[in-house]
């Protein structure tokens, strides 16, 4: 049987970011998959040790669009160690309270971009309308819609009154009522389940060779999370289990996602209860001294990790920050094999790539792709389509290659 | 498992191939070894301690050499092992046979550090583009970005 190349990417894939995954088919099946990177470096590391302290905090907030309080934060409690000070009780809270807000926002995105990709976008417009109040809850604690900059060295930047408290907590009710909702879709409906079921298979043992993170590596049945592990802000207060499944496929993913959704409004309200009264930040230095530190932060996606070395300046020597999507790339590849061509999406969006956290390093670069190669993601959907249309279930060798000029000439 | 019984554990099994071992906060363990015996050490914490999760490898130039620090974590603690490279001769062997996880990072340390990985299973570049110079190594202290001048097409 004839195998062959398909380039995927890098306009497009699954999150409308870039990457380009080359994959070798035998037919309908992923034999081969190669990554590469790079099409959304932006220097961040090299350009961190030519700005101070302070200038970097902001920095590291515009790693991600979406994760954007766990960088920060990552970074923070970092300088923070390393500048010998202690936030105060409040200061913690509140910044733990907008980490568990992020990660319900996060996670209610991701399970509409699943819902998407599994052709299911009823599924999708929903979680995305409730996702709204998430945003809204954020833009009243922070004044900001996706970069919150609530945090600060030593504390938060912003209080929270006792009239936000209740409206975060009336909006709770609503939120949890329809996750509620959502659990019960995602997690039985039929067609749905069908459709993710048995999608994306990584066993336990190959989620731990590979080092995945996150919900991808909560979902192969491993109690994995940097909240319980190494736990940093105030997780030993808080009450929260670590959600995992056994079955190790999207549907796995999607059951931990929905559990950790509960166990965020479980946290959500402790905090908003258990508010402790005081200061919320304390004054910071500006030069800190020699020493380096390594601070650990778990991101919706999975485990953040700054390592920072000080030199006594007020800038850094050294900022290394390995975001959660670099890490489960190597086990994406290994999920993508032997699938089909139609599961690509959805195995792919299940890990929640983030490109922009994944790539943070070099000069803009412009790699000279031939545009004849690259494959748009909605004419790969297309593609997926007519074959399942053309050939049932049986999926068999037909030359990709002509399909896709066919396509592309009608539209 | 404490910080404590980690460190005896890891004399006993590596005796004087630990150059040193400090525990500057809790939580957080640093391991010096030479870089020959850098496979011998990760699989030791690998099978004697469980540590099997590899986060990242950091790469660091101190100008007159270089470190590289492999941070491995298990359900509890972080054990840093560092490494210190020369700069004359940059090279360092794989930990993929150990690690299969590892290679995206070793592969980025590559391509940001120059620093050869001996027996990589994958040796392209990973994020450098295919025209990118050769002999540029971004994160290096002595490698300094200058943009380009801009000819507006049309413009005086």
């Amino acid at each position: 049987m004839e195998e062959f190349t398909v380039p995927i990417g890098p306009q497009h894939p699954a999150l409308k970011e870039p990457i380009s995954l080359r994959m070798t088919f035998d037919g309908e099946v992923v034999k081969h998959v190669d990554v590469r990177l790079g099409y959304n470096h932006r220097g961040m590391e090299k350009m961190a040790e030519e700005r101070s302290y302070i200038q970097n905090l902001y920095l590291t907030e515009r790693i991600c669009g979406i994760c954007s309080h766990s960088h920060t934060t990552c970074f923070a409690q970092g300088v923070e160690k390393l500048m010998e000070i202690e936030p105060p009780k409040r200061g913690l809270y509140i910044r733990t309270l907008v980490a568990e807000i992020e990660r319900v926002h996060s996670h209610l995105l991701w399970l509409g971009v699943a819902g998407h990709e599994a052709g299911f976008d009823t599924f999708f417009m929903y979680t995305w309308r409730d996702r709204e109040i998430v945003m809204d809850i954020l833009e009243s604690i922070s004044g900001n819609r996706v970069h919150y900059a609530i945090n600060t060295f030593g504390g938060v930047r912003r209080d929270i009154s006792e009239t936000q408290k209740q409206t975060i907590l009336d909006s709770l009710s609503l939120l949890k009522q329809r996750t509620d909702y959502y659990a019960n879709i995602g997690t039985t409906e039929p067609t749905f389940v069908a459709r993710i079921k048995g999608v994306g298979k990584l066993s336990k043992e190959l989620a731990l060779s590979l080092c995945a993170v996150g919900p991808t590596v909560r979902a192969s049945g491993i109690k994995s999370d940097v909240r319980k592990d190494d736990p940093y802000a105030v997780y030993n207060e808080l009450p929260f289990e670590v959600c995992t499944a056994d079955t190790g496929d999207v549907l796995g993913r999607v059951v931990v996602r929905v559990n950790e959704l509960f166990e965020c409004y479980k946290m959500i309200e402790f905090m908003l209860k258990n508010l402790p009264a005081g200061d919320i930040a304390v004054k910071a230095p500006r030069r800190v001294k020699e020493n380096e530190v390594v601070s650990r932060y778990e991101a919706p996606r999975g485990e953040n990790l700054h390592y920072i070395k000080s030199n006594g300046t007020d800038k850094p020597e050294r900022l290394k920050v390995r975001a959660p999507t670099l890490a489960n790339y190597p086990a994406t590849v290994e999920m993508l094999k032997g699938c089909f061509i139609a599961d690509i999406p959805l195995i792919f969006a299940a890990i929640d790539p983030c490109i922009c956290c994944a790539e943070r390093m070099v000069e803009l670069v412009n790699d000279k792709n031939g545009e004849a190669n690259i494959v748009s993601f909605s004419d790969l959907k297309k593609l997926a389509s007519e074959q399942y249309k053309k050939c049932g279930n049986k999926p068999e060798p037909v030359s990709i290659a002509k399909q896709l000029e066919k396509i592309r000439r009608k539209s | 498992m404490n910080e404590e019984k980690i460190i005896t554990t890891i004399k006993e099994n590596l005796k004087d191939k630990v150059l040193e071992i400090t525990n500057p906060s809790p939580r957080r363990i640093f391991l010096k070894v030479d870089k020959n015996n850098l496979c011998e050490a990760i699989s030791t914490i690998k099978e004697k301690l469980g540590f099997t999760y590899l986060i990242t490898i950091t790469g660091l130039d101190k100008t007159d050499s270089f470190e590289l620090l492999y941070h491995f974590a298990d359900d509890t603690n972080v054990i840093n092992i560092r490494v210190a490279i020369s700069r004359e001769n940059p090279i360092v062997s794989t930990v993929t046979g150990v690690i299969p996880g590892a290679i995206l990072y070793e592969r980025e340390i590559q391509d940001m550090f120059g620093i050869k990985v001996e027996n990589i299973p994958d040796p392209r570049p990973l994020i450098t583009p295919d025209d990118w110079p050769e002999g540029a190594y971004p994160l290096r202290k002595d490698w300094k970005y200058e943009r380009p001048g801009e000819t507006i097409p049309g413009g005086k």
